[in-house]
């Protein structure tokens, strides 16, 4: 035995083919796609809470066991994180296969190369395109591409606080102006001594209508559709309502979330997407309602139909099995009923007529987007830019930002501005 | 082993002082020195090679990398194109970058010396000799081991969130205040909390210090009639003034670079109203949410500089108020 218990050439050779191994079997258990018995494993990811996630990895079960051959390894995380930690796999190369995906991220990801167009597999006759509900037929084409599937279709909507706004007589019919919804707020003010809404100031998805209503958007193709003229008048206004205790103390509104103002009581009224309405049911004591968007002359709503929607990715190597799974999770039956109303109303056929909603919440969702569809209000969507993702994110904190009184609303439209180019101009 | 017997008489031995003064274990009187060999020295940098592989790829190489994306527009997809300094000067026009290092600054001014008194008073009182002594070292060290986790920022988060435990509490003081969490003004005091309750590494090498002031010195100054505040200034202070350094360095450093508690706690939006955006937060903000890397790189290679100048800063300062035994300082 040596003094110095060194290694022989012989041991030193052996050591590094030992660890040479050890690298190699690791790169292979890296590796995903075909496994042992023939199946193929598909990625999917999604952004949303827990019982979305439940709801998801049931279909996803129920998918295996239709299609023995494909395995589905899922992922999921809330809705900033998702994009984050997509961003990353992206840029590296290994997205998952299938992720659900938004209109906002369409042109963004597009001009990156990084979805998968679908039109060669519904040719193949691996994904179906026939069945989808008016306004929903050709949803995520660009440049004749098609970058997504819509699962569920839902609209901007105004949830209310039913026993407040019956105690305060308003009447929230189709066809009611925003006149007719301030004068509104004034009387819950004095009735019941409440915030009327939570403080619309910073959803871009209403100020978007809002703009529609008035000829503009806030999107073109390319980049912004308004300017600070049209902002800061909107902004002024608001922060003069929040001071006024017409829209909810904002410290407030903050110091609650992720839950809603609404739903703790501290607003009558709440601007969003008619399927998040089910959530202020659970979290809630009042009964919660869906009042129409107000317009600025009765008629215009300036509305569409958003949608969420899955896609494939360009980097798949079973770019088959991903519009099998597409088309499994848009038009089978059974998955609207696992999945209800969670990610919109059932975007085909099918799947609407397979799910009867027996919930409250939901049947105020299907009847919402029915009377809207009957009334004719319904406009196509307007194109968002690459780099809308980020433009949103900074409207809302800005917009917030400025009801805190952190900043004063010109101030905010300049801040806006300069952060809504850089972002256009990066992305 | 052949190699062995070959270079004890190599040419190595004389002019390798490091081999002349290590023999191996259990050798060290041993009067003749043995040189490395060759192929000593080659299993010696075989085993290294992991940590040499995971220097080079995992640190070096990304850190060269990203000094050169530093200098340029890249939104992880697209080629990075060069644009000298821009990064550098849109970033102090930037006024959420000047909030990012508002809030930091104030952050490491302000909660690493709250935090380095909460450890040196709580090591005084377990440097006595109590009874259950090692309960108490082990509880209050307890925090800083779990402290780092994850599952603490989110407990903190539920703890200091709207209608929780805080808020309950201050309302039997008829305090109406609502969360920390939600309230601009105050979820930075409810962050610095959370720094201060992970005192359990500074405590532990406070007392280490502590355990090495002679006892002499204590019973003389009390001979003298010192108090035991005078005590503390004259003798304590001083006296582990080294370790108080080392203490400072390393918290600093730490907290500058704070981010996990952060960002869990604001529930990852670094606000409200930017009131948690702490330096990290932004450039991580503007690197994986934006897609603005290079922005990112910048602003990293600023806070690598930042820090730099405060760690040369405190070294320089330690002249005039640490004292080492050794040069009579």
């Amino acid at each position: 035995m040596s003094r110095n218990e060194g290694m022989d050439r012989r041991q030193l050779l052996r050591l590094a083919g030992l660890s040479a191994a050890g690298v190699g079997l690791t790169a292979a258990g890296c590796g995903s796609g075909g496994g042992s018995n023939g199946a193929v494993t598909i990625r999917h990811a999604w952004w949303g809470a827990d019982d979305r996630a439940k709801k998801v990895q049931e279909c996803v079960r129920l998918f295996e066991k239709k299609h023995p051959k494909i395995k589905v390894k899922t992922d999921f995380q809330q809705y900033a994180d998702f994009w984050k930690k997509f961003n990353t796999q992206a840029a590296g190369g290994n997205p998952p296969d299938v992720i659900q995906n938004a209109v906002t991220f369409l042109r963004k990801y597009e001009a990156k190369n990084v979805l998968l167009d679908l039109n060669p597999q519904a040719k193949k006759g691996n994904l179906q395109l026939d069945g989808f509900r008016s306004g929903l037929e050709k949803f995520a084409e660009i440049d004749g591409k098609l970058l997504g599937v819509p699962v569920g279709s839902n609209s901007m909507a105004l949830v209310i606080d039913e026993k407040v706004y019956e105690k305060a007589g308003i009447d929230h019919s189709l066809g009611w102006t925003w006149d007719d919804w301030y004068a509104g707020l004034r009387k819950i003010k004095s009735v019941s001594h409440m915030a009327g809404d939570s403080g619309p100031h910073g959803i871009m998805y209403l100020y978007d209508l809002i703009l529609r209503q008035n000829g503009k958007a806030f999107f073109t193709k390319d980049g912004m559709g308004f300017g600070e003229a049209e902002l800061l008048p909107y902004w002024t206004e608001s922060l003069a309502r929040v001071k006024a205790g017409i829209y909810a103390d904002q410290k407030k509104v903050e110091q609650i979330k992720p839950a809603s103002a609404l739903a703790k009581g501290i607003s009558a009224g709440e601007f969003t997407w008619d399927n998040f309405s089910v959530r202020y049911s659970a979290e809630g004591k009042s009964s919660y309602g869906l009042a129409p968007i107000p317009s600025t002359d009765g008629k215009k709503t300036g509305q569409y139909l958003g949608s969420l929607m899955l896609s494939g990715t360009a980097r798949t190597k079973h770019p088959a099995e991903v519009a099998t799974f597409i088309s499994f999770m848009t038009h089978d039956p059974a998955v609207a009923r696992i999945m209800g109303y969670d990610r919109g109303v059932p975007a085909t056929t099918a799947q609407f007529e397979a799910f009867q909603p027996a919930d409250a919440p939901s049947k105020a969702i299907g009847a919402y987007e029915t009377e809207i569809a009957d009334a004719g209000v319904l406009e196509p969507i307007t194109p968002h830019p690459a780099g809308a993702d980020v433009v949103e994110a900074a409207f809302l904190r800005i917009g917030s930002d400025m009801s805190l009184g952190k900043s004063s609303p010109q101030d905010s439209v300049k801040q806006f501005f300069s952060e809504a180019k850089t972002a256009l101009a990066s992305n | 082993m052949t190699h062995i017997q070959t270079s004890a008489s190599g040419p190595a031995l004389k002019s390798d002082p490091a081999a002349a003064e290590w023999n191996g274990p259990g050798r060290k009187n041993r009067a003749a020195p043995q040189p490395r060999g060759h192929r000593e020295n080659l299993t010696g940098y075989l085993f290294m090679s992991p940590w040499i592989a995971g220097f080079l790829f995992l640190i070096a190489g990304p850190m060269v990398f990203s000094l050169y994306l530093a200098f340029t527009d890249y939104n992880l997809f697209d080629a990075p194109r060069w644009v000298g300094l821009q990064n550098f000067t849109d970033m102090f026009a930037d006024p959420r970058w000047r909030q990012s290092v508002k809030v930091t600054s104030w952050y490491v001014l302000i909660g690493t010396p709250i935090k380095l008194a909460a450890a040196l008073a709580v090591a005084m009182l377990l440097a006595q000799k109590r009874w259950g002594q090692s309960f108490y070292r082990a509880a209050f060290y307890a925090p800083s081991l779990i402290g780092a986790s994850v599952s603490a920022a989110i407990v903190w988060r539920a703890l200091f969130s709207d209608g929780a435990v805080v808020d309950r509490g201050q309302q039997l003081f008829g305090i109406d205040a609502g969360g920390w969490i939600g309230d601009p003004e105050m979820i930075i005091y409810a962050l610095v909390g959370l720094t201060v309750w992970q005192f359990g590494a500074p405590m532990v090498i406070f007392l280490a210090g502590l355990k090495q002031v002679p006892k002499e010195l204590y019973e003389a100054a009390e001979m003298d009639g010192a108090g035991s505040w005078r005590r503390f200034w004259s003798i304590t202070l001083p006296m582990i003034s080294p370790v108080l350094f080392f203490n400072v360095l390393l918290e600093t450093i730490h907290s500058f670079q704070i981010f996990a508690s952060a960002y869990i706690v604001s529930n990852g939006t670094c606000g409200p109203g930017d009131a948690t955006l702490v330096y990290t937060c932004y450039l991580y903000d503007q690197g994986f949410a934006n897609s603005r890397m290079g922005f990112a790189s910048a602003m990293a290679w600023l806070l690598l500089v930042a820090v730099g100048l405060v760690t040369a800063v405190l070294f320089w300062s330690q002249k005039r108020w640490v004292h080492y035994e050794e040069d009579g300082r």
